[in-house]
């Protein structure tokens, strides 16, 4: 969807990247400080000093060696800050409204009931919580009908319930709007989730292109505290298999079991990697409801933990073990283990 | 909104009746602020007489000579000195056979009403603190006080005890209030106050001489040139005389 | 009494007359002043608080020289027949010229504290820079402009230094309050000076209470209560 080619100066270093992204969600990942917010900015035509080419779908955005520099209002790219950043002297409705001038009340529409803000709309800024804010935040890119969305860390700060709740809304906006985004975190497990393809990005330059999973693989052979959050996250569909407070979930070929929330549809369920045990052998009989076959992929040390890999029933789980457990067990990659998960261990995010 | 709106309309407004067909029927004219009383009754008569208007802006002949030659819009100018007015024809800005000099007036000393004071000649100001006189740099009436002044061979003592003030108005106020002990006024001054009391009569002072032009560069020449008539002609000169000034029998020039 | 109301309806349309102006250059300068990180920026900021430093007269002698009928402005205005010094209009210069920097101050203030990434954010969601500028920059600096605004038309009010240059003080013309008041106690009539000046003080206290009633009615809706 988009080509990038572009340098631009930074206090610290020059941010130099080279890169041709086709997915529908990319996501933008690397350490603190390492250009990933400069490069957005970059994209949106907000910052000086850029050259290179930038093209979205064979639009030029620039091309500083033919003079071509289109000025951020004719780009078509919404930008979502950190910060949501909302007007705050606009209502919520006008701060949705703000890019479309006249334009379709479909969009509108669309926007606001995708993101759930209608009972919103007459409020002040101010009086929203952090996860309100962020919701409208993507309304009001949304409705601008931009071409390509940037999100920079729209979920940090927020905590980890919220966090959940606003997660559902950027797979509808993936999904349903078709919207391609292109997406920053430190969050591995968001990353996994949501997105398909990655950069990742040290010190202005690219570390490693490609498929989400190869990225955050190599990522985290590459270790290095980067202040990543890692959490297993899986979205998948409840079904209406349900017995002694538990649900089956079916997520892609697997069918995991958590607890019963009392409906079926759609679902998000997280993991903490502190919670999943690990087996060098088959479990015979064990009390947790999810047993799963794996291979490990990868392991690395962090912060005196060790964080394993593992691909199990064509799901990507991250592992944490202590360093004595680790070694004892001897997980090196390719090593058959077992995985074994409560169903209580699941937290449902939506 | 609507009322802001308006409100900055209605001061917008001309404040005065308005531009060019009326234009003719009012005059500016600047005059010596010793005039004040007096030019104001003549307008008055004038205006039942002919329907034109006059206001005016009463100063320091200084004062006034350096507006007028700055630009400021004045149809005429009354000088209470023959000086300005030269300078201002220096400039061209009026033609000297326009000019009408048949106005006199007389010095005096004035002193609160209630002071005790005596003055018996120039040299008695010496006694005096302090005397306000109206600014002798650049007011006739300050210009005329300091002639009398040099010319009685006391002007060097009484200098450092000079108070000036911006015109002889504000010198008869500035007695009148207490303020001052002394102050050198014209006799029709003397007469508009009644705080103050005559306590020496000038005799042997300078020749005073008002000098009356219009102003060449002004579009109401005609009526500034009638309103001048006026003020010289039978009618004007009754009520100068009545309030205490002298007229000399024929234009000077 | 009507000598009085004529010097106060003077008074008004010369101060409006100044703050008219002054607002949009006023807030446009300090706009540029916020945002421009350039040469020449110091240099700018220094001329335009000039007024402020320098004595009145000294701005009113400066505006004769420039307005003189063979100045450098004045010739211009004579071959266009526009008479501006000794009228109204040149009270309303001395005002706004005075007034100038007393805008420009709080309004520049308002420009950098505000957040500008929220401009930016504006120019992503499809404004060109004028209506970022109009529809954000300029709403969120809104305390700022009002204290000068006020500031502004106080000083338009009470200008006397440089007024008295190059409008004089003519009755019905050009005696604002400012020289009225002075002219009256030079000539002894103290208590029409005092009624002058008591008209002022109303004026002077309707402004800010306005004022005051405006920034508190404006924080409230912002706040999101009623």
């Amino acid at each position: 969807m988009i080509t990038i080619d572009v340098r631009l100066p930074l206090e610290h270093f020059d941010l130099a990247v080279a890169a041709e992204l086709r997915g529908r969600a990319v996501g933008l990942l690397g350490p603190s400080g390492s250009g990933k917010t400069s490069l957005l900015e970059a994209i949106a035509g907000l910052r000086r000093g850029v050259t290179g080419r930038i093209v979205r779908e064979g639009e030029v955005l620039l091309d500083s060696a033919k003079g071509v520099r289109l000025p951020p209002e004719r780009r078509r790219v919404g930008y979502v800050p950190q910060e949501s950043l909302l007007f705050p002297h606009l209502s919520v409705e006008e701060n949705v409204r703000y890019a479309m001038r006249g334009g379709s009340e479909e969009v509108f529409r669309d926007a606001v009931e995708i993101l759930e803000i209608v009972p919103l709309l007459p409020r002040a800024p101010a009086t929203l919580s952090g996860g309100e804010r962020q919701r409208v935040a993507l309304a009001r890119a949304i409705a601008s009908r931009p071409r390509l969305l940037l999100l920079d860390e729209p979920l940090a700060g927020v905590d980890v319930a919220l966090r959940g709740r606003i997660v559902p809304y950027l797979l509808r906006i993936r999904d349903e709007l078709a919207i391609p985004f292109l997406y920053v975190t430190h969050n591995t497990g968001e990353a996994a989730l949501l997105l398909e393809e990655g950069l990742w990005l040290e010190r202005g330059r690219l570390r490693a292109t490609g498929p989400i999973g190869r990225v955050l693989e190599e990522s985290a052979r590459v270790g290095g505290d980067s202040g990543a959050v890692i959490e297993n996250l899986f979205a998948g569909t409840l079904e209406e298999l349900a017995r002694d407070g538990v649900r089956g979930f079916r997520v892609g070929d697997a069918r995991l079991f958590v607890p019963d929330p009392g409906h079926t549809g759609r679902g998000v369920y997280a993991v903490a990697p502190s919670d999943v045990l690990l087996a060098a052998a088959a479990l015979p009989a064990v009390s947790a409801r999810n047993v799963l076959e794996g291979m490990v992929s990868s392991a690395r040390d962090a912060g005196g933990l060790r964080l394993v890999s593992v691909e199990a029933s064509g799901l990507a789980w991250t592992v944490s073990l202590t360093a004595a457990a680790a070694a004892e067990l001897g997980l090196e990659p390719g090593r058959r283990v077992w995985l074994a998960v409560k169903a209580a261990a699941f937290r449902p995010l939506s | 909104m609507r009322l802001a709106l308006g409100v900055l309309l209605a001061l917008f407004a001309p404040a005065q009746p308005p531009p060019p067909a009326s234009a003719d029927r009012e005059l500016l004219v600047f005059a010596a602020a010793s005039l004040t009383e007096s030019v104001q009754e003549i307008a008055a008569a004038f205006q039942s007489r002919t329907g034109t208007r006059v206001t005016f802006s009463f100063g320091s002949s200084g004062d006034l000579a350096r507006q007028i030659e700055a630009g400021a819009p004045a149809d005429a100018f009354l000088s209470a000195d023959t000086g300005m007015m030269d300078r201002i024809e220096g400039k061209g800005l009026v033609r000297r056979e326009d000019r009408r000099e048949f106005l006199s007036n007389t010095l005096v000393v004035v002193v609160p009403v209630d002071s005790t004071t005596s003055i018996g000649s120039a040299g008695d100001l010496a006694a005096l603190p302090k005397l306000a006189l109206a600014d002798p740099a650049s007011v006739p009436a300050g210009l005329y006080a300091k002639k009398w002044l040099e010319d009685a061979g006391v002007w060097k003592q009484i200098e450092p005890k000079v108070v000036p003030t911006l015109d002889v108005r504000a010198c008869l106020a500035a007695v009148a209030s207490g303020a001052m002990p002394a102050g050198v006024v014209y006799i029709t001054d003397a007469a508009v106050s009644e705080k103050v009391r005559i306590a020496w009569v000038v005799a042997d002072g300078p020749r005073i001489l008002y000098s009356f032009a219009p102003v060449a560069a002004s579009k109401r020449a005609a009526a500034a040139k009638a309103f001048l008539e006026f003020a010289g002609g039978s009618e004007g000169r009754a009520v100068f005389e009545r309030r205490g000034f002298r007229t000399l029998p024929v234009s000077a020039r | 009494m009507s000598a009085d109301l004529s010097i106060v309806l003077l008074t008004l349309r010369v101060a409006l007359a100044a703050t008219l102006v002054v607002l949009p250059v006023g807030v446009l300068a300090a706009w540029w002043l916020a945002r421009w990180r350039g040469p020449g920026r110091s240099l700018v900021e220094t001329m335009l608080a000039l007024p402020l430093v320098l004595p009145p007269t000294a701005v009113g002698l400066l505006l004769l020289e420039l307005l003189r009928p063979a100045g450098a402005i004045g010739r211009l205005l004579s071959g266009l027949n526009l008479e501006v010094l000794f009228t109204w209009k040149a009270a309303a210069i001395a005002s706004a010229v005075m007034a100038f920097p007393l805008m420009v101050r709080p309004v520049r203030t308002a420009f950098e504290e505000a957040d500008p990434r929220l401009t930016s954010l504006a120019r992503s969601l499809g404004d060109g820079p004028i209506r970022a500028f109009r529809r954000i920059a300029l709403p969120l600096a809104w305390r700022g402009i009002l204290a000068g605004t006020v500031l502004a038309f106080a000083r338009a009010v009470g200008e006397f230094g440089a007024t008295i240059l190059i409008a004089g003080s003519i009755p019905g013309r050009t005696q604002t309050l400012a020289l009225a008041i002075f002219h009256r106690t030079q000539i002894g009539q103290d208590a029409e000076a005092l009624r002058l000046v008591a008209i002022t003080v109303a004026i002077a206290f309707v402004a800010l209470w306005s004022t005051e009633l405006l920034r508190t009615r404006r924080s409230r809706r912002l706040r999101g209560e009623p």
